[in-house]
């Protein structure tokens, strides 16, 4: 306890935000073993039992992991033929933004794939049995489970070197099973496992109990009073039509908050019947992050089971990126199916695709001037772009978020095209790694994007940049401070919307009204003169 | 005895290869894919798939997002191999389709694109960091490999003329097994032990990218998770599952 | 940091990994003096105000306030100068809800925060 080297920041404030793609492929030596040092906590066997993994290292651990890979590529296609099929073209190598960042080979996509594809062509492929220096095939040691822990945890499945990859393979994949290997011979992370545990007990990530949960929301209900005039409720496990599922960082952290706030006033302009669930207090699904099915499952359920006991119609997620993943592609799958909600409604569906459809049939009034001292960009959270969809087209969930934010600012700019929509850069903090020992890692993984936004700055003035995921916004409310800008520079995309909404009955419509009726009696004025 | 060996060769190679990639391809077929986790933007009809992977296949679509020079490269080696394959097929056909007549010329040409795409494989392999990092010995041989087989093709061609009338010969007779003599001068069996170790090797290596990329999920999948309910094979349905309790109670 | 020990008055209070202490029993005032100086910080009567508050807080709900209630709380009692987010973040660098936290004895918020 003598070290007081601990202060991530001090740790990493060497790292230039220089990183970033190297199409011409000439320069830039990988430096081995660059980001060998950092590496998160393991749980300790408090936190691994509950999700049903041993809590320390078993004897057998060799026999235990390959039996899990050998089960996993009977589960899973993906995981089978990606192992199988990279030719070592070189595409992804300078895709991942923590390679940007560090250098470090073992985090280029392939390179992190190859520390477990050259076990598996050890024992399962014949050439790897039969000459396994020729296809660089090696012997599974605790070295290796080691390894594995430290640079699957340095990858925030973001997908980004699928996009890039001629056949598609996901790295995120390789990571989850490389996880769930280590959870089954006992070498779980503690950041992650911790968490599910919490929310198998609570509910949610946070341990937020339902008395605490119910007190923030009241509180929050008095606050939109003293801003509005008008109370805005934010009911919790009442019947509704609506049951909204956020991450629980939106009752808790900043600016997260502030995007609750924006759904609420959302929910109250269209009229809609809604509430939230303190049984299903938690959208974030970090199992997912782990590559475990059945533990996902059992946060997955949470969620039927509110629906089921609320009586709700329709289901309804908040900001969150991994969550609105864990909704989009696996609530269906496996919570499902949903046939006791309204069919005319997709299930899930996101916060931005209800406020979008509300504001096309006009159900919301703006005053876009409340933002008007924003320069605003919109940071394209990695789950959402790349493994989801919002609205009933491919893209729309490029197009309904910036629809959003154009229709209550009037100052938005895109960050460069390489570094948005498909090709977004992950803010460095996703993935499970958005744990404080892990902050070097962090920065040096945020520093790509955080390029980007200079350059935004710098050529518009760009001064706020707008997210709608909860790790997002807390990874570069932590970051952005060593990039030169506020801890308040990135903003919830609902609180713009709550920026900018006027409430019926609101003293901000009252103000419009006698504005709008003091110009026409000016311009009444004019015509007479 | 040469003729013997080369014809025994070739059908263990065509063996091996039918009957590995097959397996292969069966593995991919019946491993569940659960959950819908195409890259997106995805397409969300079939059809849309199909084009998605048609422009995968063809054009490479998604190497050409990712790097100009290894997409020009594999380009030139893909393409020239698909025209060099459809020039081949004159030696296993009787009479020759007029298809594969009209390709002759530019078949036989293709050969020098695809040992130059070969060599620039090789070269970034060898002088890009990065991607010398990330490459295995066999990685490095399977490119020599080609690079083999195309120039040994090239000297049967362009250098000494082989008894190309001798060979076809061959290749019918294996099909009807009724055994022909192998015309015997170096470079085609050079060429043609080359071409057999390649067909073995196939099943077993990276080279099942080939098979391989059709079943991607990445790729080969409709985005389609919320309209379409597929359970996950190995869970209990849903309606025999235990919630776990509030809390507190 | 690994887990281990703090000293306080010769008895010894084991932490974690982070330094959150792992009996919440085990906090006194002492306690909280020595974890603050580990920290870099010299507890004045605004920090005490703050870890107070997160005490009585956590007495009654089992977790930390959000900020946003923290910050609240500060403005009743010292006034909008001291009772706002950027004043918190000059109390404890670190962030209020963690860094206090930990001083105050508490478990660590955990989650997307």
């Amino acid at each position: 306890m003598s070290e007081l080297d601990k202060n991530p920041e001090a740790a990493t404030d060497d790292v230039p935000p220089e990183a970033q793609e190297d199409p011409l492929y000439f320069a830039w030596e990988p430096k081995e073993g660059a980001s060998a040092h950092i590496q998160s906590f393991k749980a300790a066997p408090e936190f691994q039992e509950p999700l049903g993994y041993p809590g320390e290292l078993v004897d057998n651990w060799k026999e235990v992991a390959l039996a899990k890979m050998e089960e996993l590529r009977g589960k899973f296609r993906s995981f089978r033929l990606f192992l199988d099929i990279c030719v070592k073209c070189g595409a992804c190598t300078d895709k991942c933004h923590y390679y940007m960042g560090t250098s470090d080979p073992k985090n280029m996509p392939v390179g992190r794939q190859d520390l477990l594809r050259s076990v598996y062509r050890r024992y399962f492929t014949l050439p790897g049995k039969w000459f396994p220096q020729l296809v660089g095939a090696r012997e599974l040691t605790e070295d290796v489970l080691e390894e594995w822990y430290t640079y699957y945890f340095q990858c925030s499945e973001c997908r980004r070197c699928s996009v890039y990859c001629p056949y598609g393979i996901d790295t995120a994949e390789i990571t989850m099973a490389a996880r769930e290997i280590l959870d089954s011979v006992g070498i779980g992370m503690k950041y992650t496992n911790e968490i599910i545990g919490k929310v198998f007990k609570v509910g949610n990530n946070l341990g937020l109990p339902k008395p605490a949960l119910q007190s923030t929301l009241e509180d929050l209900e008095d606050e939109i009073e003293e801003d509005t005039g008008v109370r805005v409720r934010l009911p919790l496990d009442e019947p509704a039509d609506i049951l909204l599922v956020t991450p629980s960082a939106d009752f808790f952290a900043e600016p997260h908050i502030d995007g609750l706030i924006g759904y609420a006033k959302v929910f109250h302009a269209t009229g809609a019947k809604w509430t939230l669930s303190s049984y299903a207090s938690e959208a974030a699904n970090f199992a997912m992050f782990i590559g475990s099915y059945e533990n996902m499952r059992r946060i997955a359920l949470r969620i039927r089971k509110a629906a089921i006991d609320l009586g709700v119609k329709r289901i309804i997620i908040g900001e969150c990126g991994h969550a609105w993943r864990a909704a989009y592609q696996f609530l269906n799958t496996l919570a499902g199916p949903f046939d006791f909600l309204d069919p005319n409604y997709p299930v899930p569906q996101h916060i931005c695709e209800y406020t979008w459809e509300a504001i096309q049939k006009g159900l919301l009034k703006f005053d876009k001037s409340q933002n008007d001292h924003l320069k605003v960009t919109f940071h394209d959270s990695c789950n959402v772009a790349r493994a989801s969809r919002m609205g009933d087209y491919p893209g729309g969930q490029f197009e309904i978020p910036r629809n959003i934010i154009k229709a209550v600012c009037n100052h938005f700019y895109e960050m460069p095209e390489d570094t948005i929509k498909e090709a977004t850069l992950c803010c460095g903090g996703g993935g499970g790694l958005l744990t404080d020992d892990l902050m070097e890692l962090r920065k040096k993984g945020g520093s790509p994007r955080m390029k980007a936004l200079k350059q935004a700055t710098e050529e518009y003035g760009v001064n706020k940049m707008a997210a709608i995921c909860a790790i997002c916004k807390t990874q570069f409310s932590k970051i952005m401070p060593m990039f030169g800008y506020g801890m308040d520079d990135i903003m919830s995309l609902h609180q713009l919307v709550s920026n900018a909404i006027i409430l019926p009955g609101s003293e901000q419509e009252k103000e419009l009204m006698e504005a709008e009726a003091e110009n026409a009696g000016e311009n009444a004025g004019e015509g007479e003169a | 005895m040469l003729t013997v060996l080369y014809a025994l060769l070739y059908y263990v190679a065509a063996i091996i290869f039918v009957v590995g990639v097959a397996k292969r391809v069966w593995e991919y077929w019946k491993t569940p894919q659960p959950a819908v986790i195409p890259t997106t933007p995805a397409p969300v009809t079939r059809t849309g798939v199909v084009w998605r992977m048609f422009k995968e296949v063809a054009f490479f679509e998604s190497l050409w997002k990712s790097n100009k020079w290894i997409w020009i490269f594999a380009m030139m080696f893909h393409l020239s191999l698909w025209l060099i394959i459809i020039r081949h097929l004159r030696y296993f056909l009787d009479p020759v389709p007029t298809l594969i007549v009209l390709a002759q010329p530019f078949g036989k040409y293709a050969g020098f694109f695809f040992v130059l795409g070969a060599l620039g494989l090789l070269a970034r392999r060898m002088f890009v960091p990065r991607i010398r990092y990330i490459s295995n010995p066999s990685d490095y041989l399977m490119l020599l490999l080609f690079l083999g087989i195309g120039l040994s093709g090239l000297g049967m061609t362009f250098v000494s003329k082989t008894d190309i009338v001798g060979v076809k010969a061959f290749f019918l007779g294996l099909m009807t097994f009724n055994w022909q003599p192998l015309p015997t001068d170096l470079p085609v069996l050079v060429h043609l032990g080359l071409v057999a170790l390649f067909l073995i090797i196939f099943p077993f290596s990276k080279l099942v990218h080939a098979p391989g990329v059709f079943f991607s999920p990445t790729r080969n999948m409709v985005d389609n998770p919320r309209e379409k309910f597929r359970p996950v094979p190995w869970l209990p349905p849903v309606d025999e599952v235990q919630y776990d309790p509030p809390h507190g109670s | 940091m690994s887990a281990g020990y703090y000293e306080v008055n010769g008895k010894q209070v084991p932490h974690d990994e982070e330094g959150y202490i792992t009996n919440l029993s085990d906090w006194s005032k002492e306690l909280a003096e020595v974890i603050a100086k580990q920290e870099n910080i010299d507890m004045t009567d605004e920090h005490w105000e703050v870890v107070n508050f997160l005490r009585e807080y956590y007495d009654e709900y089992q977790i930390a306030p959000a900020i946003r209630v923290l910050v609240k709380a500060m403005k009743k009692k010292f006034g909008p100068e001291k009772g706002n987010n950027k004043y918190l973040y000059e109390l404890f660098p670190y962030g209020p809800a963690k860094q206090a936290c930990k001083i105050a004895g508490l478990p660590k918020p955990t989650g997307c925060v």
